[in-house]
């Protein structure tokens, strides 16, 4: 199938789709382990409180020996309850708050000041993009989604927002728009067509609407606690205040780790799908070289492309490389290294001599200008 | 009694796979004609793009006359192509037609931006900028909507040539669909080398 002959996309599609369902399950597993365990704890507590007070109630005895063992203890339905509880405390933020972020991506390209591009523009550099959004639109076979420019960033930077193809938009940083030529520009576009195309931003949606209800369910633990210190104090059922205090501090944990690992497995889950954003990329432009080239301006132009934006953090997954500090642990970062990304399109890759990657920033952008000034 | 059931049975059995496999057979036949049509648009637009560069051209290039003439004319042959085959997706001889007069237009028309390189005043001209990016832009659609009918007829003609739709295929007559190919293999065939500059 492949024009390119030594990159084959078909393959490293198969491969990264195959490794984002077995984080994906993770991600569940992860979900169902933090309900289990909370479950499981708020069996034991509850039932041991309720044994205790009825033996108080029966035998007033202050020095309650606690002999029993734990598996005597546990309360099956008290862990039920809790377990139940903690999903659905998970899974009812979630929904809530996927609809409040779902749907139109050019809400969420004009959050971040983007500017419409239509097909009327008299620009020329807007002109071009515009063309290479319809062109690749004939080569995904997906309707022309919106498209904006981030007038005010300067770094090379793109991201695609919205929930189906039908409401997708797609964004470019002038400072893209100024250094990318026609083919880099192409393979930019494609490679955010290919996160349409894959519904990668319907993926992270969901990624991020999961670690929203575990925040949720940590912020429902500091309740627990707060409010036991509100109501709590000489009343007679002490064991009670203990359990929901200490389920309390087990939420407020759990939830903590829970976003924790969360936040890690969607990144890992990102960084496979740039992966496969790239080789779709490529089945689409069936050329390497202007995707890589791309890359190759924005290791050079490493500083410039941190977004200065306070929607950063909700959008990052949806860029073309990686927005956030760039000294993001490695197991937190959404995107893959650039070097790793080059060489996946390119095999033969090598920083220290490639004339793209080392080329001064300032001698880039003239020419770049020129190019655009000659040829566009 | 038995009997007809048994006769029914077969028949059904028979009749049914039948059905689904000449349905399969109609739904990939419209895929390559629905990509067909888009090549359709983009070609349209190809062919009108052209008298107004020629019409910008025309003051700078005094010297290319016949650069020129053989631009039109390559254009007017092709669009007369191009309408009489805009039916007739997948049909060899019109496939043929359609790639050799494109091919030549895409030839000539390489030839006159290899030529504008040297007219700096041409280069400078915003009209003629324009309609560069115009035509680049078409030429990526053309190649990219090839593509996809290219995809979509070797599709219906897998289906068309293998067991068991084949056997539907040949009581219906449902013939092979041709490939679209562009004679001129420099211009048109690696779409993102076709810079014009």
């Amino acid at each position: 199938m492949s024009d390119t002959g030594f990159f084959n996309f078909a393959e490293a599609q198969a491969q990264a789709r195959r490794r984002t369902a077995v984080l994906v399950g993770l991600f569940l597993l992860l979900t169902l382990a933090i309900a289990a365990v909370t479950g499981a704890i708020g069996g034991l507590l509850f039932g041991g409180a309720e044994g205790q007070m009825a033996r108080m109630d029966q035998q007033r005895e202050a020095t309650a020996p606690a002999a029993d063992s734990l598996l005597e203890q546990f309360d099956p339905a008290a862990a039920m309850a809790v377990g139940v509880g903690v999903m659905g405390i998970i899974l009812i933020t979630a929904a809530v708050r996927g609809l409040m972020l779902g749907g139109d991506g050019a809400k969420v390209a004009k959050s971040m000041h983007g500017t419409e591009v239509t097909r009327d523009t008299q620009n020329p550099a807007k002109r071009q993009l515009y063309n290479v959004v319809e062109e690749m639109a004939i080569a995904a076979s997906l309707p022309v989604p919106r498209v904006f420019v981030i007038k005010h960033e300067q770094g090379i930077n793109a991201f695609a927002a919205g929930n189906s193809p039908e409401t997708a938009a797609i964004g470019i940083t002038h400072g893209a728009l100024s250094a990318l030529n026609r083919r880099e520009l192409k393979g930019v576009v494609a490679h955010e067509f290919a996160h349409i195309a894959n519904g990668d931003m319907r993926l992270n949606l969901r990624l991020m609407t999961m670690i929203f209800g575990l925040v949720a369910l940590s912020v429902a633990g500091r309740m627990a606690m707060r409010s036991v210190f509100l109501t709590g104090g000489g009343r007679r059922d002490q064991r009670v205040v203990m359990a929901a205090m200490a389920i309390g501090v087990v939420l407020l944990i759990l939830g903590a780790l829970g976003v924790l690992a969360g936040r890690m497995l969607q990144a890992a889950i990102s960084r496979r799908r740039e992966y496969l954003a790239d080789a779709t990329a490529v089945q689409f432009t069936r050329e390497p070289e202007g995707l890589a080239n791309a890359l190759k301006k924005i290791g050079a132009l490493q500083q410039a492309e941190r977004l200065n934006n306070a929607h950063g953090e909700e959008v990052r997954h949806m860029l073309f490389a990686e927005a956030v500090a760039k000294r993001a642990p490695g197991l937190l970062a959404t995107h893959p290294p650039l070097v790793e990304r080059i060489r996946a399109l390119e095999p033969g890759f090598n920083p220290k001599e490639d004339p793209i990657w080392r080329k001064p920033q300032k001698e880039m952008i003239r020419e770049s200008r020129q190019e655009l000034r000659h040829s566009s | 009694m038995e009997t007809i059931i048994v006769v029914l049975l077969v028949l059904l059995a028979l009749v049914l796979p039948s059905v689904l496999l000449y349905n399969r057979l109609v739904r990939k036949r419209n895929a390559f004609k629905n990509a067909f049509a888009q090549i359709d648009v983009q070609l349209k637009r190809r062919h009108d793009l052209i008298p107004n560069l020629v019409e910008t051209v025309q003051g700078y290039m005094k010297h290319e006359r016949e650069t020129l003439t053989a631009v039109i004319e390559a254009r007017n042959t092709a669009e007369q192509v191009r309408q009489r085959t805009s039916g007739s997706a997948g049909d060899p001889g019109s496939m043929a037609q359609l790639g050799r007069a494109e091919g030549e237009l895409g030839g000539v028309l390489g030839r006159l931006f290899a030529l504008s390189e040297a007219y700096p005043d041409l280069k400078a001209n915003e009209n003629f900028k324009s309609l560069q990016e115009e035509l680049t832009s078409t030429e990526n659609r053309v190649a990219y909507a090839r593509q996809a009918y290219n995809d979509a007829a070797m599709r219906y003609n897998n289906a068309v040539e293998t067991v068991p739709s084949n056997i539907i295929a040949g009581a219906f007559n449902f013939t092979r669909a041709a490939m679209l190919e562009f004679e001129d293999r420099e211009t048109l065939q690696e779409p993102p080398k076709v810079q014009f500059s």
